[in-house]
């Protein structure tokens, strides 16, 4: 009696065990983004946050988020800590650049792990890593349109983290925008050289309000909660930018230039057979829908009135079919 | 260039409204500076006010309480800091560098467990009530809002001068630094003013980090200070601890730095960032000369 007991405590035991097994081979791959920044900007990181977390809520996907904070330092460090215990590693953020070209790096000692550099690509890619860019230069030129047309005083701003390309690419297309409407706008610039410091923003925002603008795009992560603050403080116009942040603000800002980095983890990530292609720059732009203007929700106050959102859709399509070509910030390979 | 974008009612009102956060700061900062402290931990006392007004504010829907509460905290600091240097004797430098850390940290903990937030604060319900802003309509084109905290802090510099330079006790203050054995002859108590010195120090950097959070912003973000406490010690410096002079120091920073943003336009970005700091050590150089002036000059 007591072998028989133990026989089948045995045998129950081994198949707890295949069902754990079992239940780990349906999971999709875990994921571990590192950011260069810290969560809790609205923005670009937030939305690359929600993105894993739609993975976890959808897939039971095992995820987690390491925060750089600015610390380049850190970069290597994170993605090495990452590699070790996740599947897919996620950089996110531009400023990676360094630490992923680095040929004795993580990309050489994990060459079974799957990586992820989002908002920049390498010029040499290995198999074990893809790079997604982002059309932010298009996407930022229906944002110059809308600026503008709105703009009373012919001109209009936009804060920038910093001097970068992946920054200016922001730039140069919401110039090319706002001049594609009205040829005699003033686009002024100002870099914060901070991604994390709102109390900068508000300085750089004011500083362009007061010099004639009336709308300001923000492009600076954290930083850009200060223009908004700006915006309350003048009165004035401003533009979100990687998530839609109108919610924010719905009474001054007027739309936001949204690029879905979340959405392109998640593909990834869920569909790695479809998305995943090692050695390779994926870049999302409008066409595919990753890179998008968007108004918030039907029930906060439009300042952007139908007829401009039908223009907005004209030149999105005309964007999509190359009769517009948006300058890039980058340079252009043939 | 065009200079009427770069000197402008607005660099002034920038200048006034920035600066406001180094003045409270250096003032603090100065008052341990006085009884002989280097206080360097102000920048994350600053961190502490910041957070502390911008929930207190948020959970009661008060500014008032925020305030209050950033004061409170700002106390505790002070007293903490007091306790350490004072009582148990340890390094100010080490303590200083320790605090700014161990505030970082802590309100970054208290802001991802206790409220569930990360990175910055924005309650799902509720506002972060701001300061009031008084409004004194416009001059050449642009709106001219000023916090109340600023105002304010130009009456605390005031009040700080006359407390140092006109009453027993900032001499005593001041003697509990220079010389504490003259201050113990006359049956005053050193370690006391010490305490008194750290504890002042913390409740303006406190009001500093509220008027930061819940002042010129209304969020609190993870090491929002973003050392500007550091940029109120240079100050304090330069104005060889008299708050006069730290003040116009403050503003002197504050201008620069609006200054050097406006000129963005025919400068590198990158460079005009370091404008404040090239100005610190141009100040540096020149307090060093001075002193060397002076020097020389009592030997003649």
């Amino acid at each position: 009696m007591k072998k028989l007991i133990v026989l089948v405590l045995a045998l129950a035991m081994s198949l707890s065990i295949f069902s754990v097994q079992a239940d780990t081979t349906t999971k999709t791959p875990s994921i571990c983004i590192v950011v260069a920044g810290t969560l809790g900007d609205r923005s670009f990181y937030d939305s690359a946050n929600e993105g894993i977390e739609k993975l976890a809520a959808d897939f039971g996907t095992e995820t987690n988020v390491i925060e750089c904070k600015e610390d380049g330092s850190l970069y290597e460090n994170a993605l090495f800590e990452a590699a070790e215990r996740y599947d897919i590693i996620a950089a996110v953020g531009w400023q990676f650049f360094d630490a992923l070209a680095d040929e004795n790096g993580v990309l050489a000692a994990y060459p079974d792990k799957k990586f992820l550099f989002i908002d920049n690509a390498l010029d040499a890619i290995p198999a074990n890593l893809m790079c997604i860019t982002y059309a932010q230069n298009e996407g930022s030129f229906l944002a110059g349109y809308v600026a503008a047309s709105l703009s009373k005083t012919g001109a209009v701003g936009v804060v920038g983290g910093e001097n970068a390309a992946t920054i200016n690419d922001f730039i140069v297309g919401y110039e090319a925008g706002a001049k594609y409407i009205n040829p005699n706008a003033v686009v002024k610039r100002q870099y914060a050289n901070t991604y994390e410091d709102p109390a900068k923003g508000k300085e750089c925002a004011l500083a362009l309000y007061n010099d004639g603008c009336d709308v300001v795009f923000a492009v600076a992560g954290k930083t850009g909660e200060g223009v908004f603050e700006a915006a309350k403080e003048a009165d004035k116009l401003a533009v979100g930018v990687d998530g839609d942040q109108k919610y924010i603000d719905p009474d001054r800002i007027i739309c936001s230039m949204v690029k879905r980095v979340g959405q392109s983890i998640y593909d990834v990530v869920a569909n790695p057979d479809t998305f995943f292609k090692g050695g390779e720059v994926w870049n999302a732009d409008m066409e595919t829908g990753y890179i998008d203007v968007v108004y918030g929700t039907e029930d906060m106050p439009q300042q952007v009135s139908d007829a401009l959102k039908d223009e907005v859709e004209t030149i999105k399509a005309k964007i999509i079919s190359g009769d517009i070509i948006v300058p890039t910030a980058f340079a252009t390979e043939e | 260039m065009d200079w009427s974008s770069v000197f402008n009612a607005g660099t002034l009102m920038n200048t006034f409204n920035t600066a406001t956060i180094v003045i409270l700061a250096g003032l603090g900062c100065l008052m341990t500076e006085q009884a002989g402290m280097m206080n360097i931990g102000i920048d994350g006392m600053m961190t502490v006010g910041a957070f502390v007004a911008a929930v207190a504010s948020w959970a009661f829907n008060s500014w008032v309480i925020g305030l209050l509460c950033a004061v409170l905290a700002g106390l505790l600091t002070g007293l903490f800091y007091g306790v350490m240097v004072v009582r148990y004797h340890s390094d100010e430098f080490i303590i200083g560098v320790a605090f700014n850390i161990f505030a970082v940290a802590l309100t970054t903990f208290l802001l991802r467990t206790v409220l569930s937030q990360s990175g910055s604060f924005h309650p799902a319900s509720g506002t972060v009530q701001n300061l009031p802003y008084l409004s004194f309509g416009k001059i050449g084109g642009s709106d001219i809002n000023i916090s109340l905290m600023v105002p304010l802090s130009w009456l605390l510099v005031v009040i700080a001068q006359v407390f140092i330079y006109k009453t027993p006790a900032g001499f005593w203050l001041h003697a509990s630094g220079e010389h504490p054995e003259s201050l113990r002859s006359v049956g005053r108590n050193p370690e006391k003013m010490k305490y008194i010195g750290s504890v002042i120090c913390g409740v303006l950097c406190g009001l500093s980090g509220a008027y930061l959070s819940i002042g010129y912003l209304s969020t609190f973000t993870e090491g929002m200070s973003a050392e500007r406490g550091y940029v109120a010690v240079a100050c304090v410096i330069f104005g060889r601890s008299n708050p006069v002079r730290v003040f116009l120091a403050a503003l002197l920073f504050g201008f620069i730095d609006a200054a050097g943003m406006r000129m963005q336009g025919v400068i590198p970005p990158t460079l005009t960032a370091t404008f404040p700091y090239v100005g610190t050590i141009l100040m540096m150089v020149l307090l060093a000369l001075r002193n060397q002036a002076k020097k020389r000059g009592k030997r003649v």
